[in-house]
């Protein structure tokens, strides 16, 4: 066992990595509610890896009803939660690139990641960002290049012990002995550790 | 927890530490907020995914096309979608019947003849295409729905795995 993973990560990654691993192989049996509680899980990961690429709410279903079809026929080359996780959020982003390069010509470019900034739409998503912190952590995370914001939002979904799994897939790169911070979150550091109005807990 | 030090370059090849996934957390839950997920969208997939066993080719959505139509509730869409598959093309026409149900009118390319089934939450109908790949479901309920196209048989004029859509809302 790695000593420098997080307390956090660490927690939990046998019990629930016993529980998932057990769940794919009764799916692969034909266990219908086995693949529901995995689906049930997974979906909200796979919903916003979907929506960051910048798909509209109705494609994203669509790629994700295609994604989970496309999976039944791969549930024999997978046998732990870190390669599910990890082959479900690389093959939706696949499958949304597809689809939204076929779209792009007809959507205006732009309209879809960061639309909810409260910067850009004064008002809509103000109740949301309720917390000061989160508004602070919100300005910073939109002023992050465009690919380190749909690689955040993506991450953060993912289960946390199947963080660098999923992390690796989507090409954040992770080190040799765990999950690394990588750039991205390097830069959001950065960027909150200048800023005045933020104060870690 | 350390706070970050300014003073210090933030290296990107340290492992994670609890303020790493603190921000993640943080993360998570401001696009939870500002963009949740379907709250219903798990169960839409699970119904999806019933079909096990199958040997089954995934259809794509490749096209929808919705335009108004003069109804007897007042307007009313009527949608022309289009799945494509590895051997098939499967293009739907919804339209809405007087009593509130789903009319649906199919076509399959190439022509061919297949069984094919309409999975609803309620039952499932069957129906079957002639030589021109056509075929129709007059009385559809309205709701999730998903379209099997069987398997070839011998005799019939197509052959290939099954088929099956993404599920729809009718």
């Amino acid at each position: 066992m790695d000593d420098r993973e997080p307390a956090a990560v660490r927690a939990g990654k046998t019990d629930r990595g016993t529980r998932m691993a057990s769940l794919v192989t009764a799916a692969r049996q034909g266990n219908d509610d086995a693949m529901g509680e995995i689906v049930t899980e997974l979906t909200p990961l796979l919903w916003h890896v979907a929506r960051a690429v910048g798909l509209s709410p109705g494609d994203a279903e669509d790629v994700l009803q295609t994604v989970w079809m496309r999976l039944l026929s791969h549930l024999d080359d997978i046998h732990d939660s870190a390669a599910l996780s990890g082959w479900l959020a690389v093959t939706t982003r696949r499958e949304a690139w597809r689809v939204h390069a076929k779209e792009r010509a007809q959507v205006p470019a732009d309209e879809e990641l960061f639309a909810a900034l409260p910067d850009q739409a004064p008002g809509s998503e103000e109740q949301v960002i309720v917390d000061e912190q989160h508004r602070v952590l919100w300005a910073a995370v939109g002023q992050l290049s465009r690919r380190c914001q749909e690689l955040l939002r993506m991450v953060a979904f993912a289960p946390r012990p199947d963080y660098a799994a999923v992390a690796a897939k989507l090409g954040m790169p992770v080190g040799s002995i765990g999950p690394t911070r990588g750039r991205c979150l390097a830069k959001l550091r950065a960027l909150l550790a200048h800023d005045p109005e933020w104060s870690p807990r | 927890m350390t706070p970050p030090d300014p003073g210090n370059q933030i290296s990107a090849d340290e492992p994670l530490d609890d303020l790493d996934l603190e921000l993640l957390d943080a993360i998570r839950d401001m696009f939870q907020a500002a963009d949740p997920m379907p709250a219903d969208l798990p169960q839409r997939i699970r119904f999806s995914l019933t079909l096990r066993g199958l040997e089954i080719e995934v259809a794509r959505l490749t096209a929808e096309d919705d335009r108004p139509v003069l109804a007897a509730r007042g307007t009313e869409q009527s949608r022309t979608i289009t799945f494509d598959s590895d051997s098939l093309t499967i293009m739907i026409r919804i339209d809405v019947n007087r009593d509130g149900t789903a009319r649906v009118d199919g076509w399959l390319a190439p022509p061919q003849r297949r069984e094919i089934e309409m999975k609803t939450g309620v039952d499932e109908l069957t129906a079957a295409s002639d030589e021109q790949g056509r075929f129709a479901f007059a009385s559809v309920p309205r709701g999730t729905a998903q379209l099997v196209v069987r398997p070839g048989e011998q005799g019939l004029s197509g052959s290939g795995p099954s088929v099956v859509t993404p599920a729809l809302i009718l």
